[in-house]
């Protein structure tokens, strides 16, 4: 019985319903755009207490090696770190949400930390088209000379409140919306990938 | 029209909602009389030219700003953080 019960409460992707992996859109020559689901990402939101920013830097800095970003740059290094989101506010980025299991209490008295590991659809765009795609709907200049490995936006997109994160110069990116826009996000990244083909995969698994 | 954001840099101004004149200031709600109340409440002044005025700015970094705008060319003079305004404001109070 308790089996049966523990069953019924597998974890859900939140892209599950929308996207199926494999290969879609145009079908000629090699797919311009990979799309990576990044089910099982940790993420947590980091809010400094009012003077604390520097404990705050120097915690981040002993106990995880990390490096507190300035606004507009994303701090990681495979896949762990921290992402700038606001002012005072950070968003610690994991490939699982056990690694971020002891945060808060590494930064008590120092930062607020909330787990946003379900509150989030992430998304990797990758592939030689990615910068095509993400700019029909991305208000932020994302040309090299504007935007590169490092740097963070929070921004709209298709009206979707959404924050991305550039990983490399290939380039790679990073887009996480809240996971009720899941849906509605998948439907406009998708269409605009389509004149390229794409390639849909799951991320690792954890 | 665009609008510099001191935190996340020039945005269209579709990522912000507009909030008003940024010069009022509360009154004692104990104290002030009836008039002061309306006046803060109510009456704004219709500047053609430099306006100070509150701009949240929803679909990015969430921060209220402090923008100096002319209301005849849409020119924006100055961004701030609204937090640093008030900060400012009550340093003033204090001196």
């Amino acid at each position: 019985m308790s089996e049966a019960i523990a069953s019924m409460w597998a974890p859900r992707s939140a892209w599950a319903g929308y996207a199926k992996p494999g290969r879609h859109g145009r079908t000629q020559g090699e797919a311009g755009v990979r799309l990576t689901l990044r089910d099982g990402i940790g993420l947590a939101t980091v809010i400094v207490a009012d003077g604390q920013t520097d404990a705050l830097r120097a915690l981040v800095s002993e106990r995880y090696g990390w490096t507190l970003p300035e606004p507009g740059r994303a701090q990681l290094f495979r896949d762990r770190g921290l992402v700038w989101s606001a002012p005072g506010q950070w968003l610690a980025v994991a490939e699982t949400r056990e690694a971020l299991r002891d945060l808060p209490q590494a930064f008590r008295g120092v930062a607020a930390v909330t787990d946003q590991s379900d509150g989030r659809a992430v998304v990797r765009v990758s592939g030689r088209n990615a910068r095509t795609v993400l700019e029909k709907g991305v208000a932020v200049d994302l040309h090299p000379r504007a935007f590169q490995a490092g740097q963070t936006a929070a921004t709209s997109i298709a009206h979707i409140g959404a924050q991305l994160w550039q990983l490399d110069d290939v380039p790679t990116y990073d887009v996480a919306v809240a996971r009720s826009f899941a849906g509605s996000f998948w439907s406009w990244l998708t269409e605009a990938a389509a004149e390229f083909g794409y390639e849909v995969e799951q991320g690792p698994a954890h | 029209m665009r609008i510099r954001c001191p935190h996340c840099g020039e945005r269209d101004n579709g990522e912000f909602s507009y909030l008003g004149d940024a010069t009022v200031v509360r009154p004692d709600g104990m104290n002030a009389s009836a008039e002061a109340m309306h006046d803060y409440v109510y009456l704004r002044d219709n500047p053609a030219g430099l306006h100070r005025e509150l701009w949240y700015h929803g679909a990015g970094c969430r921060s209220w700003l402090v923008v100096t705008r002319d209301t005849r060319t849409h020119e924006i003079r100055d961004v701030s953080s609204a937090r640093d305004v008030a900060l400012a404001r009550h340093t003033g109070d204090a001196a």
